[in-house]
């Protein structure tokens, strides 16, 4: 039998010192950010049942989770996000709690990628999710820690709003099966405009059609909202990109010259899921989102309470990839002595070593039993203080 | 004058016909004309930077972003799927995925599990799962007219352009599956970050076709 004890399973890896390093800044400074806004920290199971994951609104493909079942057989899965199993404790244990709450995490999801296809199966994630409001502060306040987040990387970025109501409004219009529907969904969501042109057509030359063909191509900045106004058949629909307006011009202000705020209003990913503003956030350097979010006013009440929700996820470890690739050089922590004990002065050195990291420094003991291999050692790593304990008053200390 | 926007061909018949098309708007191509054995070339006045690569890698360099475009079969795309913005229909490079069989054999008869051969096995799958039908379905690497004639399988799903390699083996199509051709791609975060650039071109390439 093969064995497979050295190396780890496809699209997982070790992290090793700066690589470390990198993603627990990284992470640092999201929990400053959402702390610092109120968030309260919330940790959940790494399994879940699959029954959280297997709603109304099928949003994780069975093929796409870890499976494995509990002691009496039934099915569990790797949590493959963590808006569901948050949504699940809000319509449980905090049913009782003051609205709203505003919640973040910090912690690993997990799916299956295609193999060979340098994805990863283990994603480290952070977010937010602010529940219990439906007002348009809300979205604010969640868009703007949006951009802060992306502000604290030092790099250009791009926050992309959407709405998924434009595109639920229209497609009501059309009388055709849930499965055209979700067929024009999908032409909207990859920008294929051979194939939406083609499809479309079928149905009829009228003002919805017309206005579904042109959505993927309304992207861009506010000219965007001009050019779509004169295209929607609805006064419902001209109302939501009033608002969507309002909210793309408030978060321009908020953003000011450090990144940009863009407009897609062919973002229609996740219809079953979102039900208002639709936010992703892109970073120069690398090759899909990094932050992804929205408002899901219908999802816990799949649990059984019936309240809004709007939050956005980050992949960290995408985050983590630009930072490296853009260069930045972690600030790995420095030695600052190394403490030396001779034979018989051991726990006077320790004692030593402690009193020293007391002061602020930090302080290694030394693990060699020749000062010549210790100075080698401080050499390599760039210790520029030895002190050695040998009974003498005054300890020796060497300044290399 | 910014970054050159990095577009990824499909060697051969498509790369021709792309570059074909950038010479028409206008753009000099000479670098890409004259390789050698080169696989990244600058177009310098549209500002591209031309990468050589394999069907699917295109696909694979533009899903990654390290290509922000991409020109490759509808073929390539319904086999390979992926997360990216299929924005032209560039009309070349045209012909059709089609089921094919001995002349004369009445695939659709009977209870057995039909076995199909093909270099497309995605493509083939999810054609009969639309159908409801349970298939076998044997991957085969070079030219998928044998399997049948071995009696390996009962027909197979190819590529068709003529149809001059059925005729002259024996078989025929008896459907089609899906119209093929090629198609240009963007990775979904450069269309938006290099709006302006790739709508540019898109338009000119538009205007051209």
């Amino acid at each position: 039998m093969k064995n497979y004890d050295l190396i780890t399973p496809e699209g997982t890896k070790d992290l090793l010192f700066e690589e470390c390093i990198i993603r627990r800044n990284t992470e640092a400074s999201l929990h400053r950010i959402f702390k610092s806004r109120g968030y309260s920290e919330m940790i959940t199971p790494g399994l879940e049942f699959y029954d959280v994951f297997n709603l109304n609104s099928r949003y994780f493909p069975q093929e796409n989770l870890y499976k494995l079942t509990d002691s009496k057989g039934r099915l569990l899965v790797l949590r493959p996000d963590s808006t569901m199993p948050i949504a699940r404790v809000v319509a449980t244990r905090l049913k009782d709690a003051m609205l709203p709450l505003k919640l973040y995490y910090n912690q690993t999801v997990y799916r299956t990628e295609p193999a060979l296809k340098g994805r990863s199966d283990e994603i480290a994630q952070a977010g937010i999710e602010l529940i219990g409001s439906e007002l348009k502060i809300a979205d604010l306040e969640v868009i703007s820690t949006a951009v802060s987040t992306l502000k604290s990387f030092g790099m250009k970025f791009s926050l992309e709003l959407g709405h998924i109501g434009i595109f639920k409004e229209l497609v009501r219009k059309l009388e055709v099966t849930d499965k055209v529907k979700d067929k024009i969904r999908k032409l909207i969501e990859t920008k294929n405009f051979p194939a939406l042109n083609d499809l479309l057509d079928t149905l009829g030359n009228n003002s919805v059609t017309n206005a579904l063909k042109k959505l993927p191509a309304l992207f861009g900045g506010i000219e965007v909202f001009d050019k779509a106004k004169a295209l929607m058949p609805d006064e419902r629909i001209k109302e939501i990109l009033d608002e969507l307006k309002e909210i793309y011009c408030d978060a321009s202000e908020i953003c000011g010259n450090d990144g940009e705020i863009t407009v897609d209003l062919g973002l229609v990913n996740k219809t079953d899921y979102y039900t208002g503003i639709i936010i992703k956030g892109y970073l120069q350097g690398y090759g899909s989102e990094v932050i992804s979010g929205g408002r899901y006013d219908k999802l816990i009440s799949e649990f059984g309470y019936d309240i809004p929700a709007v939050g956005f996820a980050i992949d960290i470890d995408a985050v983590s990839k630009v930072l490296v690739k853009n260069g930045a050089t972690p600030e790995k922590p420095m030695t600052d002595a190394i403490v030396y004990a001779e034979n018989g002065f051991e726990v006077e050195a320790l004692k030593k070593a402690q009193k020293l990291r007391d002061s602020g420094l930090i302080v290694e003991n030394a693990l060699f039993d020749s000062l010549e291999t210790v100075r080698e050692y401080a050499k390599e790593n760039k210790i520029s203080k030895i002190v050695v304990v040998d009974g003498k008053d005054d300890n020796e200390t060497e300044v290399l | 004058m910014s970054k050159p926007l990095r577009i990824a061909l499909t060697k051969g018949r498509l790369e021709k016909d792309t570059v074909g098309l950038l010479e028409k708007l206008g753009f000099d191509c000479t670098a890409v004309r004259e390789k050698g054995r080169k696989l990244i070339l600058p177009v310098p006045d549209a500002n591209l930077e031309v990468v050589l690569a394999k069907a699917n890698d295109v696909i694979t360099y533009v899903e990654h972003g390290v290509c922000d475009m991409g020109v490759v079969g509808k073929d390539t795309i319904m086999e390979m799927k992926g997360k990216f913005f299929e924005l032209v229909d560039l009309g070349f490079g045209r012909c059709k995925f089609a089921l094919a069989t001995k002349k004369g054999y009445d695939f659709y008869s009977g209870y057995g599990i039909k076995t199909i051969a093909t270099k497309y096995p995605n493509v083939s799958r999810s054609f009969f799962e639309k159908k409801g039908m349970d298939t076998e379905i044997i991957k085969i690497e070079g030219s998928v007219e044998l399997a049948p004639l071995l009696e390996l399988a009962d027909g197979i799903v190819d590529i068709v352009e003529t149809g001059t390699t059925l005729k002259e083996n024996g078989l025929e199509v008896i459907e089609d599956v899906a119209p093929i051709s090629a198609r240009l791609i963007a990775n979904t975060v450069s269309l938006k970050l290099r709006q302006k650039e790739i709508e540019n071109l898109i338009n000119l390439i538009e205007e051209n076709l």
